[in-house]
């Protein structure tokens, strides 16, 4: 097997990574502040449908070229995932909804929605037109330079690559070293302490799913503008599970959740680049897809390690006025 | 996921008038979530530019106005009544089973299998045979999650949900090798699917005792499903397995203490959920197509949960529940038809639906819950008998406190 291929399947792996990274993040900022959000699949179709049509419409219909249309093509769906996941937040905070029956609604909404707004952005149902504008691509000084074909790996890749893998910089610092971030995690692990001490619970909770909002779709429009080039019905794919699946094991780490959305995202490319190899191609590429299900499965059992997710996450927090 | 702990309150007076105003409360709850939600789906109406009267009334004609509109609407309302009753179980039980939609998917795998290997059992046998096998199949893939959930206290709705991701990819597999139709038709470059199922594994088409269209499809799975609501309904309420597993999901510590294994109950309310949802993709491959295909309807697991809670977790109510889905389903067909409103309208009202009548009811639950505890608190204080005892219905009516995983 030629180093290309596992070069190329690096470079989707980087690709998956992105999607799964900027998922995986958002959902770690609101779970992390007390509220379980497996809606995260609902907020990036959200971010893709959305996402295609900013690309489109402020590249080519506003006229604004590179790369201002796709740059602000990702911010409509981070803006689109924000206000959608405003309903995740009032239902579980405001009316204090139980936080999993909520995420199953945004879920089921979000597909309506997306053909909804797909027939209003497109004309049509269930894609748009393919080949929509996208940011130049970039390689990587130095790395995209390295022989055998490994530099294929670090050429090619989107812009939006390189700022996902850097998002990681500020969101530990936000969550560790600000005083914002040590307040959000105690909401999230006891508000009955946080408000002993005069933090405003409810607020917290808000900031968390709105950027776990963002942050998803933001993923959903790369998903859509950067690497599909239109918006696909279904072009989600379970990636918003996945990318929960990363995030328990990485046991609510924004540094771990890196190294595992990768893994994840690495295993994804298998199927579509590494089938030849020896030993995958022994295995069925429907068996690769199910490994980051079965490595969470095993996880979360305890059977390897443990993981602990934040103390209060999914409790109605009762203390704040409310309804 | 606690949204709410169980106060005490004490008996102080005949009960009868909590429990009448306990049922006045619920349904004023739900006629006034069903006005929220047709109050913002007008609104949306209204913004397309149509009359919200003459949409809803294209929708009521298309379901309810003609009896092959209302064999449309039973068909689609059947496998969500599996779904929804496999949802309400556990969640009677204090478990969050949404893990419905892999456990219907392995269900149809093996059903499917049974369907193209049970052919030498004579007639009868075989459509029982595949319909145990897609119970089975169901009950196989919950049992995972049920195993872990009593043994490693891993929690439910974690692993329930990479399960469900394992089972597409199952699904997927299955149509790509053992279950991959023999024969090709000739040149033709037909989706993935399995053979056709011998005419003796499928279910008989209902609506012809009623002279009802066979377009619809509208099978005698319907009546499985409503004789299983009422066997459900008796499981929970007057049954010992049910008598338990409604004490373990509303208060787990007294439960235990009073001698009841958390663990055994809630592991088989999780095997009897799964077997349950092993009959939802019936409708579709057994009365509808007579094959398994990657074309298959998904999602249903997920609009189960959505029609439970819609019904309230009644096993009863659930039924209903699932009718008035499927008269907005059966929407889709009429705003198409009838009016400019996209189809997908019909989405955005049901989701508006389930939200509505899940605030409504959890804000109606908790100001009947307040009230009467004030009652029963200032009636205490006049007859000095302020022992907290059990009300007579502490368990139907309470939203489940839920275990945390360790």
């Amino acid at each position: 097997m030629p180093l290309t291929d596992i070069s190329v399947a690096m470079q989707i792996s980087f690709t998956y990574f992105t999607v799964l990274y900027l998922t995986g993040l958002g959902g770690l900022f609101s779970e992390r502040s007390g509220i379980v959000n497996i809606g995260l699949e609902g907020l990036m179709i959200i971010g893709t449908v959305t996402g295609a049509w900013g690309a489109r419409y402020f590249t080519d219909t506003l006229d604004l070229g590179l790369p201002w249309g796709p740059l602000l093509g990702l911010l409509a769906g981070a803006i689109a995932g924000m206000l959608f996941a405003s309903i995740h937040a009032v239902s579980t905070i405001t009316f204090r909804l139980d936080h999993i029956v909520s995420g199953v609604v945004i879920n089921l909404v979000a597909v309506g929605l997306a053909r909804f707004l797909s027939q209003a952005f497109f004309g049509q149902a269930t894609q748009s037109d393919p080949g929509g504008p996208h940011l130049d691509r970039i390689a990587i000084p130095l790395l995209s330079d390295l022989p055998w074909g490994l530099g294929r790996a670090f050429s090619n890749l989107s812009p939006v690559v390189l700022l996902a893998a850097f998002t990681v910089v500020p969101a530990w610092w936000a969550l560790n070293r600000l005083r914002w971030g040590l307040r959000l995690r105690s909401c999230g692990e006891n508000p009955e302490a946080a408000r002993s001490l005069g933090i405003r619970v409810s607020p917290y909770r808000f900031e968390g799913v709105l950027l776990s909002g963002a942050l998803a779709g933001t993923s959903g429009a790369f998903l859509a503008s950067e690497v599909v080039g239109n918006w696909r019905e279904g072009q989600t794919l379970g990636l918003g599970f996945i990318a929960l699946a990363a995030l328990i094991i990485s046991n609510w780490n924004p540094v771990r959740l890196m190294f595992f959305a990768w893994l994840f995202g690495f295993a994804q490319a298998i199927p579509l680049r590494l089938n030849d190899a020896p030993l995958i191609s022994a295995l069925p590429p429907q068996f690769i897809r199910m490994i980051p299900y079965v490595v969470t499965i095993v996880a979360i059992a305890g059977f390897v390690g443990r993981v602990r997710p934040p103390a209060s996450a999914g409790k109605a927090y009762e203390g704040a006025g409310g309804i | 996921m606690a949204t709410r702990t169980i106060e005490p309150r004490s008996r102080v007076e005949p009960n009868r008038s909590a429990w009448v105003e306990n049922v006045a409360g619920q349904l004023l709850a739900l006629v006034l979530s069903l006005t929220i939600a047709l109050g913002f789906g007008a609104l949306l109406v209204l913004a397309y530019g149509e009359n919200p009267f003459d949409v809803y009334g294209a929708i009521l004609s298309y379901s309810l106005g003609s009896l092959d509109g209302f064999g449309y609407v039973l068909a689609i309302a059947t496998p969500l009544i599996f779904s929804a009753l496999a949802v309400a179980i556990c969640f009677k039980g204090g478990m969050f089973n949404i893990g419905v939609e892999g456990q219907y998917l392995v269900g149809m795998v093996t059903a499917a299998w049974a369907a193209l290997s049970l052919g030498f059992l004579p007639p009868p046998l075989q459509v029982v045979g595949v319909l145990l096998a897609g119970m089975l199949g169901g009950m196989l893939w919950a049992s995972v999650p049920a195993v872990l959930k009593v043994t490693t206290g891993a929690h439910e709705v974690v692993t329930t949900i990479m399960m469900n991701g394992i089972a597409v990819s199952l699904l997927a597999w299955a149509l790509n090798y053992p279950l991959r139709f023999s024969q090709a038709p000739v040149g033709q470059n037909v989706d993935l699917r399995t053979d056709e199922f011998p005419e003796t594994a499928l279910i008989g088409d209902m609506g012809r005792v009623f002279g009802i269209t066979s377009g619809a499809h509208l099978s005698w799975l319907l009546l499985l499903a409503i004789v299983l609501a009422i066997v459900v309904w008796f499981l929970l309420r007057r049954t010992r397995l049910g008598y338990e597993g409604r004490a373990v999901g509303s208060a787990p510590g007294a439960a235990k203490a009073g001698g009841i294994s958390i663990a055994a109950t809630q592991l088989r309310l999780f095997l009897i959920s799964g077997a349950l949802a092993g009959l939802v993709g019936m409708q579709q491959i057994l009365a509808d197509r007579g094959y398994l295909g990657t074309n298959y309807i998904a999602q249903l697991g997920f609009t189960g949960i959505a029609v439970a809670f819609l019904g309230q977790n009644n096993p009863i109510a659930i039924i209903f529940a699932a009718i008035l889905w499927g008269i907005l389903s059966r929407g889709e067909v009429a705003l198409q038809i009838e009016t400019e409103v996209p189809r997908e309208f019909i989405i955005i009202l049901q989701g508006i639906l389930i939200l509505s009548v899940v605030i409504t009811y959890q804000i109606a639950k908790r100001r009947l819950a307040a009230r009467q505890l004030q009652r029963a608190g200032a009636a205490g204080a006049l007859e000095d008998s302020a022992a907290p005892a059990d009300t007579d219905e502490p368990l139907s009516d309470v939203t489940p406190v839920r275990r945390e995983e360790a």
